[in-house]
């Protein structure tokens, strides 16, 4: 098989100039040589006083014919290889018509003008200014008349297959008509005083036998397999702006599929829609609903079945981009339309799922960081593509309260948010009281499924993996804006809000006084229980950052300079009450009971002090916002909310917690306790 | 120019007595002599002999040689010949120059820039010019003259020429080729398309040429 230089795309190549120079010598050369040169001669065909365009035109064309079946047919090309031009039925009377008066008029055409050029006819320069003209009035004219450039499209088609008769009968009728046609021509041009080359009758009977012989064996010829010439695709990655009328890589469609040259990446279209390329065709061949509820811009909607019809004028102009959702359609489209002789489809890889995956997705979302650039480009594509309302720089419908976040959030606009997407209400209380009456909507989480026997340590906050994986059942996705809602306890909102810091997932805020809160406020609770898919949810790798263990702390005391905040009760931290295996507290620690960040509120709920108060409270313990603190108490429920009020209200930028807390140290009788008796005694 | 013109006139044949003889073989008659008198005493030749000489080659052989560009063209290129492409380019190249953010936004020559001329059939026409002036100028058929009917002005027949390539530029684009790309290069594939040029432009060719046929006598 011959790969030509179509078929490997470089007909544009510098191999593929040279080739079209070096073939067009040859062809300037045989229409000099038959006397072309001459505008008499030529527009002697229409006066039937010199009939060599005839003579010339039907041996070339019949010799060219055989050739080809013959080659064919020997298997030594294939017509895939070959750029075959599609039937237009309008276009081609239309232009035959109006090329016909042209010709008569100038009695040149263009290869024969660029040879009259050469022979030094003026006339000929005249005309090929005309053409020139010519077609920079069909460019002007184009947008009016692209109608009529696709009426009766009918892709390739073979005249034997027009006319529904065999290549074999075609071939030898038309061996005959040629001979025919040279004997009539022959014989009219004789008459007086008309120029006629020297060709004898005997001559003639020759050529004649020659060419209907020649047909019979060029349809007759074996096949030979020839080896597979290897392909010369050239190394640089053929890109689609090469794509030119007949010069576009449209050989063998499947080479083509292998080989992936019939995809566009979904980056490279979304920057040619971006720099509105006007060589690109857009085409959506989804249904007119989903066209209409999003598309491209510039796309334009063709269904299927319509596609050759609709896409004949951009045959070979340009590049045609086909998309749909996936890629099942536009590659059958592809193909069908490849054999039509579209060489310049390309279709869209993984369609619009990809799309919006690779081009569209928001940067918060993706895998890794993203450098400032890659953020920018993405955002910049998203205002070009997106909806204005879908645009923002905010992720599409992402919720977000009041105030910071993490944070908190009020009953008030709790229930006004109620039901938008990508709220998740997290419901602490045990299941008998969700049972009777929740926030609708919400999800009930026992908060003891949060912590756990972790390396021998009783109640510790689980690690991350199993924390995603436990609230991705839930279908909790990053995404999200969780609003935790504790009985009332803010401890135990806190808590749980420990578990979505170790999981790296800010999007949450706390329910003010909880649910004594929104049932004091007379809001609304139903027993429903919501539904949700599951998800997987991306656990972070590493440590969380913020949790610190038994043996850190230890350092810390030791060092002196950490300030350590044990959070029970006074009477756990004098030593006067003990639930484990010593009393007292950490050397050096100081006392600021939980329960002192607390304060009821008219509603009779329990909430956060205000901040204010907070702030000052813990400005006469600590030193700066980014001085070193450790919070700890027995299990690592009450010191997350000291750890919360201290990172998440009030902005302290160095706060541990020490998760295991007295539940370790006091097992560990080779770290130092004391209670409030022995400091006292020291001086 | 003009002077060139007159000292090859006698050689293009339109001092023809017999001047029904409306398509002449005389201008390619390989006249070009070195001495004005031998060339008038051609033409005085020429003047009484009713059979010019015939053109350089005997045409179904300039044919066959013609055939076998066009396949040599298929199995080397992958397509056929073809002459009209390179003028459009051309066209949509002298275009940009005056106008350059319209022709690239439009719908037809816009996809062609960057390089409208680097295009395989621009460097085909250039091979068609380099190969027809070797021919005729080794066989001595390059003459600078407005070819014409013996009767007929210069101006009628440049006015009609002028004409006939508009139309001709257009159609061209319109059937995507001329007689070299669409007719002969897609009839030897067998093209309906290209039968239908070719019928449709046979047919209007014969039936206007009369009225044109003035720019000959």
């Amino acid at each position: 098989m011959i790969a030509t230089l179509y078929s490997t795309g470089q007909l544009n190549a510098p191999i593929g100039l040279a080739c079209a120079l070096a073939l067009g010598f040859c062809f300037g050369l045989c229409l000099e040589k038959a006397g072309f040169g001459s505008s008499r001669r030529l527009a002697g065909v229409f006066y039937l006083t010199d009939m060599s365009v005839v003579k010339v035109m039907f041996s070339a064309l019949v010799t060219a014919a055989l050739g080809l079946v013959a080659a064919e047919r020997m298997g030594a090309v294939s017509l895939d290889a070959l750029y075959l031009m599609p039937t237009i039925l309008g276009a081609h009377a239309v232009g035959g018509v109006i090329f016909g008066v042209g010709f008569a008029m100038g009695g040149w055409c263009p290869g024969t003008a660029a040879v009259g050029v050469a022979s030094g006819r003026v006339d000929a320069l005249v005309f090929l200014i005309g053409v020139v003209a010519g077609s920079i009035g069909y460019n002007e004219a184009f947008p009016s008349i692209a109608p009529l450039a696709s009426w009766g499209s009918r892709g390739v088609a073979f005249l034997h297959q027009s006319l529904n008769v065999t290549q074999d009968q075609l071939v030898l009728g038309l061996t005959g008509m040629a001979v025919i046609m040279f004997w009539f021509s022959e014989v009219i041009e004789r008459g007086p005083a008309i120029a006629r080359p020297g060709v004898s009758r005997l001559f003639l009977a020759g050529f004649s036998v020659v060419l209907c012989v020649g047909a019979l064996v060029a349809l007759n010829v074996p096949r030979i397999d020839l080896p597979l010439a290897p392909a010369k695709v050239p190394a640089t990655a053929l890109s689609p702006t090469q794509s030119a009328p007949g010069a576009t890589p449209g050989d063998a469609v499947l080479s083509e599929v292998q080989t992936g040259r019939d995809h566009i990446e979904p980056l490279e279209l979304a920057r040619r829609i971006m720099e509105r390329d006007a060589t690109l065709t857009l085409v959506d061949i989804r249904t007119k609903q989903e066209f209409d509820a999003f598309h491209l811009p510039g796309a334009q909607n063709v269904p299927m079945s319509e596609l050759p019809t609709a896409l004949a004028p951009k045959r070979g102009q340009g590049v045609i981009v086909i998309y749909s959702n996936g890629m099942t359609h536009p590659a059958q489209a592809r193909d069908a339309l490849a054999r039509m002789g579209f060489g310049n489809v390309y279709i869209l890889t993984g369609g619009l799922k990809d799309f919006f995956e690779a081009v569209l997705k928001p940067a918060s979302l993706r895998e890794g960081p993203q450098s400032p650039e890659t953020v920018a480009a993405i955002n910049k594509a998203r205002s070009f593509f997106l909806p204005a309302e879908l645009a923002k720089p905010a992720t599409p419908a992402l919720l977000t309260p009041p105030g910071r976040l993490p944070g908190l959030v009020d009953a008030a606009w709790l229930k006004d948010n109620l039901g938008k997407s990508g709220l998740k209400v997290i419901d602490l209380r045990p299941q008998p009281q969700y049972n009777s009456g929740h926030i609708p909507g919400s999800f009930a989480l026992n908060l003891e499924s949060l912590r756990g026997n972790v390396g021998g340590l009783p109640s510790m906050l689980l690690p991350a993996p199993l924390l995603a994986q436990h609230l991705g059942q839930m279908g909790l996705t990053p995404r999200d804006l969780v609003v935790i809602v504790a009985g009332e306890a803010p401890h135990d909102a806190t808590l749980a809000a420990m578990a979505l810091e170790r999981l790296g997932h800010s999007r949450y805020a706390l329910l003010s006084g909880g649910m004594k809160a929104w049932s004091a406020a007379g809001l609304p609770t139903d027993k429903n229980l919501p539904k949700a898919s599951p998800t997987r949810y991306p656990a972070p790798d590493g440590p969380d950052g913020f949790t610190v263990t038994g043996i850190e702390v230890n350092a810390a005391m030791a060092g002196g300079k950490a300030v350590i905040i044990d959070v029970r009760p006074a009477d756990y931290y004098n030593g006067t009450k003990s639930d484990e295996a010593r009393a007292g507290h950490i050397p050096g620690a100081v006392n600021r009971p939980f329960t002192d960040d607390q304060a009821d509120a008219p509603d009779g709920s329990k909430r956060l002090k205000p901040e204010a108060d907070l702030a000052k409270a813990y400005a006469a313990l600590i030193p700066s916002k980014d001085h070193p603190v450790v919070v700890h108490c027995r299990t690592g429920h009450q010191a997350s909310q000291t750890w919360w009020v201290l990172t998440r209200l009030l902005g302290y930028t160095n706060v541990k917690y020490y998760d295991a807390g007295w539940t370790e140290w006091a097992a560990r009788p080779e770290w130092p306790a004391v209670t409030t008796q022995t400091q006292e005694k020291k001086p | 120019m003009s002077d060139t013109e007159k000292t090859t006139q006698p050689g293009d044949g339109p001092d023809l007595p017999d001047s029904t003889d409306a398509a002449g073989t005389g201008a390619a008659q390989p006249s070009q002599e070195p001495s004005p008198r031998r060339a008038w005493a051609q033409a005085a030749r020429q003047a009484t002999d009713d059979t010019p000489a015939p053109p350089p080659m005997n045409p179904y052989m300039a044919g066959v040689f013609l055939g076998l560009t066009l396949l040599a063209s298929y199995l080397i290129l992958g397509a056929g010949l073809g002459a009209s492409g390179a003028f459009a380019r051309l066209g949509a190249w002298i275009e940009h120059l005056v106008l350059p953010a319209r022709v690239e936004a439009s719908a037809y020559f816009g996809p062609w820039f960057p390089a409208p001329l680097s295009y395989y059939l621009v460097f085909m026409a250039v091979g068609v010019f380099a190969g027809g002036l070797l021919s005729a100028v080794a066989g001595k058929r390059v003459r600078l003259m407005v070819e014409r009917g013996p009767t007929a002005t210069r101006k009628i027949r440049l006015i009609f020429t002028l004409i006939g390539g508009v139309l001709v530029g257009f159609a061209s684009r319109l059937a995507m080729g001329c007689t070299s790309g669409q007719a002969l290069s897609g009839g030897a594939l067998l093209l309906t398309g290209s039968f239908v040029f070719m019928g449709c432009l046979f047919a209007t060719g014969y039936l206007t040429a009369w009225a044109f046929r003035r720019q000959w006598r």
